[in-house]
């Protein structure tokens, strides 16, 4: 199954040679670096536009600064999915505090998996998530910061936890614990490849077998799909942040 | 066992058994499988969904009898129960790529 995608089109990139460290062997995945990097300065441009216009309306001052605009601006998409995002953490927190410290966590991880899913609906783009390097790497800086915060904020009592209730049964108890915790990054990213890339697989078997539009249902379930996945990935990772830091009620 | 069970295993094995000629006579060419990749595939994604589709099942069926006692706790039931279909889908998810991995996609 060639891949094409619109990145194809810059010289360089199709062959390997724009971006040193990429080579004509990873053959399947020379569309991955170029993806990542375009859903990134989407997001960063997104973000620059919305912090203008907060600022500008934080600039009227008083009560005036608080109302929102009227109809769909880019600071109301700003305000709500924040918005959104806070009460999510929250709900898995407990408090604001946490969730508002945790805030840059899942919102990178929310909006870049979500711009990623939906990238791949539209025709001549690849999600970069359904490569297994790009959802490794996202379950891996969950995987570090699950730990060191459990460490820091429970200290050993975060590895004395994984040894379970009974004493004698420690040992036994220590292994199955931690090969459960290592799994975890696996489980996250394999989640998401299997989804991203079973969906791009019945599109392009029904489109084999059906002629022209009426694949285009497929793409309705890869919409669903690309939504629930992404958040499912957020609030697996929250959970595990708040099971890592939770040590008062024991 | 009953009858249904054991009608279903009898047709079961003779289907392998069956099968058992074709397989050998079609691939021995790459490794030394003989052919029984293909029914490890149909098996795998076969039995992941199976055990998916029964999870996930059970989870909606709950879920809405939960919303239909409480309209008021919608949102919060709704949330749990997508992440619970979510991880069983990803069950489901496992066995898709060890079919696709024996079926020589990846």
């Amino acid at each position: 199954m060639y891949h094409w995608t619109w990145f194809y089109l810059i010289p360089g990139i199709a062959d390997g040679t724009a971006i040193p460290g990429v080579s004509e062997a990873g053959a399947h995945s020379l569309h991955i670096l170029p993806t990542s990097w375009f859903i990134c300065g989407l997001i960063s441009v997104f973000a620059l536009l919305a912090n203008r216009a907060i600022a500008a309306a934080r600039a009227k001052g008083g009560t005036l600064q608080y109302v929102p605009d009227s109809g769909m601006s880019v600071r109301n998409i700003a305000e709500i999915a924040v918005e959104a995002l806070i009460n999510l953490a929250e709900g898995v927190f407990g408090t604001r505090k946490n969730a508002i410290a945790y805030l840059p966590l899942v919102g990178t991880l929310f909006l870049y998996i979500l711009v990623s899913n939906l990238i791949g609906l539209i025709p001549g783009f690849l999600p970069p998530t359904s490569d297994i390097s790009t959802n490794f790497a996202l379950a891996l800086a969950v995987f570090l910061v699950f730990n060191i915060q459990g460490l820091r904020v429970n200290g050993v009592g975060y590895l004395k936890h994984l040894m379970g209730p009974i004493l004698w049964l420690a040992p036994l108890m220590f292994v199955l614990e931690s090969v459960g915790m290592l799994f975890r990054p696996v489980s996250l990213s394999l989640r998401l490849f299997g989804n991203l890339n079973g969906d791009h697989m019945v599109f392009g078997v029904f489109s084999d077998l059906v002629p022209a539009l009426i694949p285009s249902i497929v793409l309705g379930l890869g919409l669903f799909v690309s939504f629930i996945q992404a958040f499912v990935f957020t609030l697996l990772s929250v959970v595990y942040v708040a099971l890592a830091i939770a040590h008062d009620d024991h | 066992m009953t009858r249904k069970t054991l009608g279903l295993a009898t047709a079961m094995t003779a289907l392998l058994l069956v099968s058992a000629p074709a397989l050998a006579a079609g691939g021995e060419a790459a490794g030394s499988s003989g052919g029984w990749d293909g029914v490890g595939a149909g098996l795998a994604i076969g039995l992941a969904a199976l055990g998916a589709g029964l999870g996930q099942g059970r989870t909606g069926a709950s879920a809405m009898e939960g919303i239909a006692r409480n309209p008021q706790a919608t949102g919060k039931i709704q949330t749990v129960m997508i992440i619970g279909m979510a991880l069983m889908e990803s069950l489901a998810i496992y066995g898709l790529i060890v079919g696709l991995k024996l079926s020589g996609v990846f």
